[in-house]
């Protein structure tokens, strides 16, 4: 049985690694590969506590979260294709219309 | 009792709607309302006259009649006597003064339509005529003196608005407010009497005066009259306010025949006839006011010569018929004067009162009417004629004017006193009786050798007028012509009544009847042509025949002629005198412009620097308040509200700095809100724990 420390720490690791992906990579489909690093983490968390207290209802919701994670992945995709369409590029800092 | 008494107050209010009438609407009235005027006179005629005659039948001759038409209630009051009303006194003297005035203003309204035909402004000028005369016939006809008063100055008004009729000429405009203030000082010393009068009896109506006499002390009993007199003083141009009269000859010829000879200027002398009751108490035990009488008297004599010199220097036609109305007015002062004085000793004698002194100044008043009015209007005649006033401008216009120099030639004998003429009846009965009262008081012989000077002096004037202006050659321009009939005509008849007017004593059994002052007297013999005082009689006619006869060498043969005397050091420097009128006027001009306008400039000065100073002082101390609050307003308040408004902007633009669009610099502010939440459960959540106790 592998220690809760460690599942948690590996969980941990992702989210780091995820918000690394987030905040610093300019590229849009690297930031939602980062994104569902970050997903996974937690989706990770849930199983982790799931084994931990022998409940099933945290791996029911990795399951709902792995979907949600597919989900999230189509539709940002489409909105990457789309905001390519309109502005030629998917670099997040070159698209700047979100504000005042 | 009067038959028809409510008929009198129509005596007042047709002339006074005539004024309205043709106030409003003389413009669109034939002759500018001329003939309205003239109609309402003549109804006021009529109707007085119809009042004389019941007068006349109920007694007058040998009874005083006395009636009061109660009226309007001014001013009510809880005691009875004491309110102030506006009711009419038809009684002897009021009753002749009425058909009197009626009568005059009548015939020189109708002259005025021939005289005024071609003016300008004659709706102003028959409107004014209008409420004079119904300021005259309220004047007359007062039961009061605040009534009297009233009316009083509505002549006054209408006197100043009526010599400044040609206000554009600024002489005219100059003389009418000359006028107005000159005789202003008399009419404030008139109502400082009026106070008195009611402070000291609560009543102002004459019977309940003359009734309450003793209720006051001897030194108010000379003071009130002399105040009245006062008043009487400036509207009959008594010296010292005689200056007014010569100069309102700048007003129209009507005007000063109207006004300035036959009817405002006599008011003073019927004021001074009213208040008799105080100069000659009919109470028993009140001591008369022998001073008041002798000051009346003496400024009567004194003006009657004074103005005769006057008269004697003159060129302006109207000028000397001026001068004469002034010694005219004089010799009724004196006349009233001396009446009084007789009567008073006689009735602290216990005698009967003769009234010969009051009835003859009345009687004087009367025929002074009727040939001053008949002298200004021929006078009027001539400079419609000639259309100048210069007397060295006239001359020869006897064959070109045959009526104007007959009926003139009447008004100057009637003037000079020549018999049968009116004026010798009256002035020689006023000069016996002061003669005759010369003998209580030495200084009526004075008096009366001023008054046969006088009658000197009159005759002279009035010929050498009447010389210069008819014979001899023609001295001015163009060609002088008649005046047509409705200006001579009036002139006719006043001509027949100069020559009758002082023989209608006879029918009537002596004039003292008709003038009786009030009922006590009613008994009085009756005076009319003194039998008596033949001498008198002819020592006045005597001066007077003189008087002409020098002025026919002087001025008609010019067998010494005038320059003789004006060329010699005293003569023209008594020419000199008497042309600059004794040099009053200047001397009044001087104290106008000096001492008056002195004080004038000291308060101007006062007014500017002080009391505006102090005003500007507040004004500036306001407007730098002003300026205070404006800058605390601006900088303060408005900063403190600009500063907000301008903070907010300026945090909002800050805070929009941080919206950079960049998806990424919003996941940061995530990712700090989450640390903060998690530091704020994990670290301050304990302490706040432990803090609170739990």
């Amino acid at each position: 049985m592998i220690p809760l420390e460690y599942e948690l720490l590996l969980s941990a690791l992702l989210l780091c690694i995820g918000l690394y992906g987030v905040l610093a990579r300019r590229n849009a489909i690297i930031v939602l590969m980062s994104i569902e690093i970050i997903l996974n983490a937690s989706i990770l968390n849930f199983v982790a506590f799931s084994a931990y207290n022998n409940s099933p209802s945290g791996q029911v919701f990795a399951l709902l979260g792995i979907a949600v994670a597919a989900a999230e992945a189509v539709v940002g995709l489409a909105i990457f294709l789309s905001v390519y369409q309109t502005h030629g590029t998917i670099e997040l800092d070159k698209i700047r219309i979100l504000k005042w | 009792m009067l038959e028809n008494e409510w008929l009198a107050w129509f005596i007042l209010l047709l002339p006074l709607a005539a004024f309205v009438v043709v106030g409003l609407i003389g413009r669109r009235l034939s002759e500018g309302g001329g003939h309205v005027v003239v109609g309402a006179i003549a109804g006021s005629f009529v109707i007085s006259l119809y009042f004389f005659v019941q007068v006349l039948q109920e007694g007058a001759l040998g009874e005083g009649v006395f009636h009061r038409l109660v009226g309007y209630v001014w001013l009510p009051s809880p005691i009875s006597g004491t309110q102030i009303e506006i009711s009419l006194q038809i009684d002897n003297l009021s009753a002749l003064m009425l058909v009197l005035v009626s009568f005059l203003s009548m015939l020189i309204a109708i002259y005025s339509l021939g005289y005024m035909h071609e003016e300008e402004g004659k709706p102003r000028y028959y409107a004014e005529i209008a409420l004079f005369v119904a300021g005259m016939l309220g004047t007359v006809s007062a039961d009061n003196f605040l009534q009297l008063l009233i009316f009083w100055e509505i002549m006054g008004l209408c006197s100043y608005l009526l010599i400044g009729f040609w206000y554009h000429k600024p002489e005219a405009a100059a003389a009418a407010k000359k006028a107005f203030l000159v005789t202003r000082v008399g009419d404030v010393l008139f109502l400082i009497g009026v106070l008195i009068i009611w402070n000291q009896f609560g009543t102002l109506r004459f019977t309940e005066i003359a009734s309450r006499l003793s209720v006051l002390s001897p030194e108010l009993l000379t003071i009130i009259p002399l105040l009245l007199f006062g008043g009487a003083v400036g509207k009959s141009a008594q010296f010292p306010l005689h200056a007014w009269l010569p100069d309102a000859m700048e007003g129209p010829t009507t005007v000063s025949a109207l006004i300035h000879a036959a009817t405002m200027v006599k008011a003073g002398v019927y004021l001074t006839a009213r208040s008799f009751i105080f100069l000659v108490p009919a109470v028993p035990n009140v001591q008369a006011p022998f001073t008041a009488i002798l000051v009346i008297a003496a400024i009567g004599g004194f003006t009657a010569i004074f103005s005769a010199t006057m008269a004697v220097v003159a060129y302006d036609i109207k000028r000397v018929l001026a001068f004469s109305t002034i010694s005219q007015l004089g010799y009724m002062f004196l006349g009233l004067g001396a009446g009084a004085y007789l009567m008073a000793t006689e009735l602290a004698n216990g005698g009967e009162p003769n009234s010969a002194g009051y009835s003859a100044a009345l009687y004087h008043l009367f025929n002074h009417a009727f040939f001053k009015a008949l002298l200004f209007l021929s006078a009027g005649s001539v400079i419609h004629a000639v259309h100048t006033n210069d007397m060295r401008e006239m001359g020869g216009l006897g064959k070109h004017m045959p009526v104007t120099s007959t009926v003139m030639l009447a008004g100057a004998l009637a003037l000079a006193g020549i018999i049968p003429f009116s004026g010798f009846f009256s002035k020689g009965e006023i000069l016996a009786v002061t003669f005759e009262v010369g003998a209580e008081n030495s200084v009526f012989y004075v008096l009366y050798v001023l008054g046969v000077l006088t009658a000197f002096l009159t005759a002279f004037y009035t010929f050498r007028l009447w010389f210069m202006t008819f014979r001899g050659e023609y001295r001015g321009h163009g060609h002088p012509h008649e005046s047509p009939s409705v200006m001579t005509v009036p002139l006719m008849i006043l001509a027949g009544f100069a020559l009758v007017s002082g023989l209608l004593v006879y029918p009537m059994q002596g004039f003292g009847n008709l003038v009786f002052y009030e009922e006590a007297h009613a008994a009085l013999p009756l005076v009319g042509v003194p039998i008596q005082e033949y001498l008198l009689e002819a020592i006045s006619l005597g001066v007077a025949v003189l008087g002409i006869i020098l002025a026919w060498t002087v001025y008609a043969t010019r067998r010494i002629p005038a320059e003789r005397f004006t060329r010699s050091p005293g003569g023209s420097f008594v020419h000199t005198m008497l042309t600059k009128r004794y040099w009053i006027d200047d001397a009044y001009d001087a104290l106008g412009s000096r001492v008056v306008y002195g004080m004038a400039r000291g308060l101007d000065w006062f007014d500017r620097k002080v009391i505006d100073g102090i005003v500007d002082a507040v004004g500036r101390g306001g407007m730098a308040t002003a300026t205070g609050t404006d800058v605390f307003d601006r900088k303060v308040i408005d900063g403190i509200v600009n500063g907000l408004s301008l903070e907010t902007v300026r945090t909002s633009w800050r805070w929009r700095q941080r919206q950079t669009g960049q998806v990424q610099s919003y996941a940061w502010v995530v990712v700090f809100g989450i640390v903060v939440v998690v530091a704020l459960v994990f670290v301050f959540g304990p302490i706040l724990r432990l803090l609170g106790g739990r």
